[in-house]
């Protein structure tokens, strides 16, 4: 099986989406490197997966 | 909560992925024959329970914080492909899967192979039906019981239900489950698994949430509150223009 079948099998044809998990985990090791709140992270985490799904509804595939 | 919740997220995937599978699996029996249609489904299951064997217990050599991160993402990326595909399908921007439709596209495939290697075909279209679908449901089982051995009981209880009750339906209709509301399940799935990827990824990053599991129907109010909007949305182009 090759790698770019297991990837689309899991992540599906979307390129945003991944891209936010991304981010998200960034921006999250990020703040918390820089000793922010932990349930402002969260918030922010989970906003920024959010706008992942919907910047993927509205992606060109 | 949680294991009811893991056990209800579990069972609807795995029944989803199952009515999938059994559509080609009786598609493949009423074109050829059951033999060869339960033949091709064995060997994949088969295959399925040796690579979960496998792969299922190297789970447990990893440390829990990696481990939970490295689940986190897979189970929101996973989360996220279903949640799209069913906001698309529900905006009209992706057309609903029909199994009556997929079901009479294998059937009449079948039909006009050459007999001499119908049969073969036959098996392989069944075998890789079971395989793909089936591997969808070891991941998340995997995956989800990968938190613990009662995680992996719950995730695996509602797996089995699911896969029971699509099978049993399956020899009683000898049709394909048509009436399922698949998307409707697609689409709750989506949400249960971004809100346990979100939720898992971010306790292995070392967000501390609020109420601990607590915080898991907050987010899943959280990705259904905005699924929503989104298909609202994501419809509201189209309606206007028309």
């Amino acid at each position: 099986m090759k790698p770019a079948a297991v990837w689309a099998f899991i992540a599906g044809d979307s390129r945003f989406a991944p891209l936010a998990v991304a981010l998200a985990i960034a921006v999250a090791v990020l703040l918390l490197r820089g000793a922010v709140a932990s349930q402002t992270v969260a918030v922010a985490f989970a906003a920024i997966i959010a706008l992942g799904l919907a910047a993927a509804v509205f992606e060109r595939v | 909560m949680n294991g009811w919740a893991l056990a209800s997220t579990s069972f609807l995937a795995s029944a989803v992925e199952a009515v999938e599978a059994l559509t080609i699996v009786l598609a493949v029996g009423v074109a050829r024959s059951w033999p060869v249609s339960l033949r091709g489904a064995a060997y994949a299951l088969g295959v399925l329970a040796l690579i979960v064997a496998l792969f299922g217990p190297l789970l447990h050599l990893v440390p829990i914080d990696q481990l939970k991160l490295v689940v986190g993402i897979v189970l929101t990326l996973f989360g996220l492909a279903w949640l799209r595909k069913a906001i698309l399908r529900y905006a009209g921007r992706k057309a609903l899967r029909d199994e009556d439709a997929a079901f009479a596209r294998e059937v009449a495939a079948l039909r006009t192979a050459e007999d001499v290697q119908a049969d073969r075909i036959g098996t392989i279209t069944a075998f890789k039906a079971v395989l793909i679908e089936g591997l969808e449901v070891a991941i998340i089982v995997v995956t989800f019981g990968a938190a613990s051995t009662v995680a992996l009981a719950w995730s695996a209880v509602g797996a089995a239900a699911a896969v029971l009750l699509v099978a049993l339906a399956g020899v009683a209709l000898r049709r394909p489950a048509s009436r399922v509301p698949e998307n409707a399940m697609k689409f709750v799935v989506g949400v249960m698994l971004t809100s346990f990827g979100t939720f898992w990824t971010g306790e292995g990053l070392g967000i501390a949430w609020w109420g601990a599991d607590l915080s898991l129907p907050v987010l899943a109010a959280f990705y259904l509150a905005v699924s929503a909007v989104l298909v609202a949305a994501a419809r509201a182009p189209r309606e206007a223009r028309a």
